[in-house]
């Protein structure tokens, strides 16, 4: 089989794999979560451009305008106190919240929230559920017959329908942050460009699981199995990224089985480890971390993103060469 | 030349994986199909016709033996492009419209862009889904699409045209629209490879006939030297029985 022809095949797949979001209503879904959130940052408004009085962005050792002039300006000076001056408002208005940072910092919070919390973990769980039934189908004895008999090596097919899954979650990732980080900007005047690293690193991260789906979908062509199987693997892989972690950050003396922890952290993805990737491509280490002991792994320069990221890649490559094999050797 | 070649091929599929507990669906088969001939593949439910097609597509490995597909052995995909495969449960993607389903085979058959939609068009019309071409296929009926995949079956103008059990679902006009692409495909020097059990329509396409009883050939050859003059059904009812007792 030549280049030409794989390629053709492959672009034939990713093709059917946008037509089946549609049919199945996904891609309107995904768009609608979009837009829920898009209206959620055009609904915010940050006022306010305090300056950090202290070293740091330590979350203690702020008090409101009220208290401030209750104590007296001489001795919150002489205190080191920092007085709250800003305001963030979600909701159009609904809600008020006083800050203490620099405008720029506060967009760049909600920035983190949209990314790293509600879409790198809600958002990229949420799409392996909702994918998991794309490739069963597609193996479907009834309907892969034909398709088994065509001349493209069945390798090839499978990787179409991979990759066709992961841009169909790419482009929603692209679409998901193009419009929060055009909403928030254009309504609080603040353009975080590196915001737009969320794109790479969220369809990493699904990827990264989406071979285990895919894997399992070719191993028992059942949607419950990929559903479920998809989600213990995730839990299992941020559990043991978490308790290496945790170790890092406060080792315990003597304690059994490390080096079987090591082992199962290196070999397995890290969503936990992607997370702070994230984290400090966004300059965000002055906000609380979802996971503290990742900061403090940070701080001791244990952390390393770039092993972290290529071993989470290979592990899905050899799953797919893996998923490739059981599909090249199973009888239709 | 040769359509197919089986040599020595046996098919052991294994249904419980633990206790390799295994079903021999093919014995041992040897068979040729010539070029340019309509074969047919006969024999009882259960007897190893679907898996010797299967196995021929590359659908299925066989446990032992050699197959040739096209000249060229089955692991040469490439052959495969020159093939045309129906079956008789045929599942389309449902969110697809019939336009579209021809679109996607005919891609990945091979059959260049440029020509697929005047192919598509062609065929749709031919096979009556013309006024139907932009509509979901999951609202079709088994035999509209049953008449979608004999349209798939022959986008690639194959070579060889493998039909199996092709007409459960057809209505009367679809399986004349099936006779008339059986016989110009052996107008036009090419190979068909029909399984079925509707003997009359064996009798009326086919010259060549192979006959598989329990996983082995009972009987290979013209299809008037199985029957001798006599009514199919009951030649073909003693070549089940004595293959059964082999």
């Amino acid at each position: 089989m030549n280049l030409a022809f794989a390629i053709r095949t492959i672009s034939w797949m990713v093709r059917d794999t946008f037509r089946q979001s549609l049919a199945t209503k996904l891609f309107w879904v995904m768009l609608a979560i979009t837009a829920v959130c898009t209206l959620f940052c055009l609904s915010i408004t940050v006022t306010g451009e305090t300056p950090p009085t202290g070293a740091g962005y330590d979350a203690g050792g702020f008090i409101t305008p009220e208290a401030a002039k209750a104590i007296g300006e001489e001795k919150v000076k002489a205190d080191g106190l920092k007085v709250l001056r800003g305001e963030v408002s979600f909701g159009f208005g609904l809600m008020t919240v006083p800050i203490n940072r620099y405008k720029d910092d506060a967009v760049r919070y909600v920035l983190i929230w949209l990314a790293a919390i509600l879409a790198d973990t809600a958002g990229v769980l949420l799409a392996l559920l909702w994918t998991a039934g794309f490739l069963p189908t597609f193996l479907e004895p009834q309907s892969a017959t034909v398709l088994l008999a065509k001349p493209a090596p069945r390798w090839v097919l499978l990787v179409g329908k991979y990759l066709g899954v992961v841009l169909f979650v790419g482009l929603q990732a692209f679409v998901f942050v193009a419009a929060t980080w055009f909403a928030l900007g254009g309504k609080t005047g603040v353009w975080d460009a590196t915001y737009w690293l969320a794109v790479p690193l969220l369809t990493l991260n699904f990827a990264v699981f989406y071979s285990v789906s895919a894997f399992l979908a070719v191993a028992s062509r059942s949607t419950v199995v990929c559903i479920f199987g998809t989600l213990l693997f995730w839990l299992l892989c941020w559990t043991m990224n978490y308790t290496h972690v945790r170790l890092q950050a406060q080792p315990v003396e003597g304690m059994a089985g490390t080096a079987v922890l090591d082992v199962g952290y290196w070999v397995l993805p890290k969503p936990l480890d992607l997370g702070g990737v994230f984290y400090d491509a966004m300059r965000a280490t002055g906000f609380s971390a979802p996971v503290p002991e990742l900061d403090a792994v940070q701080k001791k320069g244990l952390f390393r993103p770039e092993l972290s990221v290529l071993t989470s890649v290979l592990f899905a490559l050899l799953v797919l060469l893996l998923a490739a094999y059981e599909f090249k050797s199973t009888d239709y | 030349m040769t359509a197919a070649v089986f040599e020595n091929v046996v098919k052991d599929y294994v249904t419980r994986p633990i206790l390799r507990t295994k079903i021999a669906a093919v014995r041992g088969v040897s068979l040729t199909v010539p070029v340019g001939s309509t074969f047919a593949l006969l024999g009882p439910n259960r007897a190893g016709k679907t898996t010797l097609v299967k196995m021929l597509l590359s659908l299925a490995k066989p446990t032992a033996g050699t197959i040739n597909r096209l000249g060229e052995p089955i692991a040469a995909r490439a052959t495969l492009g020159r093939v045309g495969y129906m079956h008789e449960n045929h599942a389309f993607p449902r969110y697809l419209s019939a336009a579209e389903v021809l679109h996607f085979y005919g891609g990945l058959s091979g059959v260049r862009s440029e020509d697929l939609p005047a192919k598509v068009n062609a065929l749709l019309d031919r096979v009556g889904l013309a006024d139907r071409r932009r509509d979901s296929i999951s609202g079709f009926s088994k035999g509209m699409v049953q008449r979608l995949g004999l349209a798939q079956a022959i986008l690639n103008n194959p070579d060889l045209l493998i039909l199996d059990e092709p007409t459960e679902g057809l209505d009367l006009m679809g399986r004349k629209l099936l006779r008339e692409v059986v016989r110009e495909t052996k107008a036009a020097g090419k190979t068909v490879l029909l399984v079925s059990h509707v003997l009359p329509e064996v009798e009326e396409l086919c010259d060549d006939a192979a006959v598989i009883v329990a996983g082995k050939i009972a009987f290979a050859g013209k299809l008037r030297e199985l029957s001798k003059g006599r009514n199919l059904e009951a030649a073909l009812q003693d070549v089940y029985e004595t293959g059964a007792t082999r």
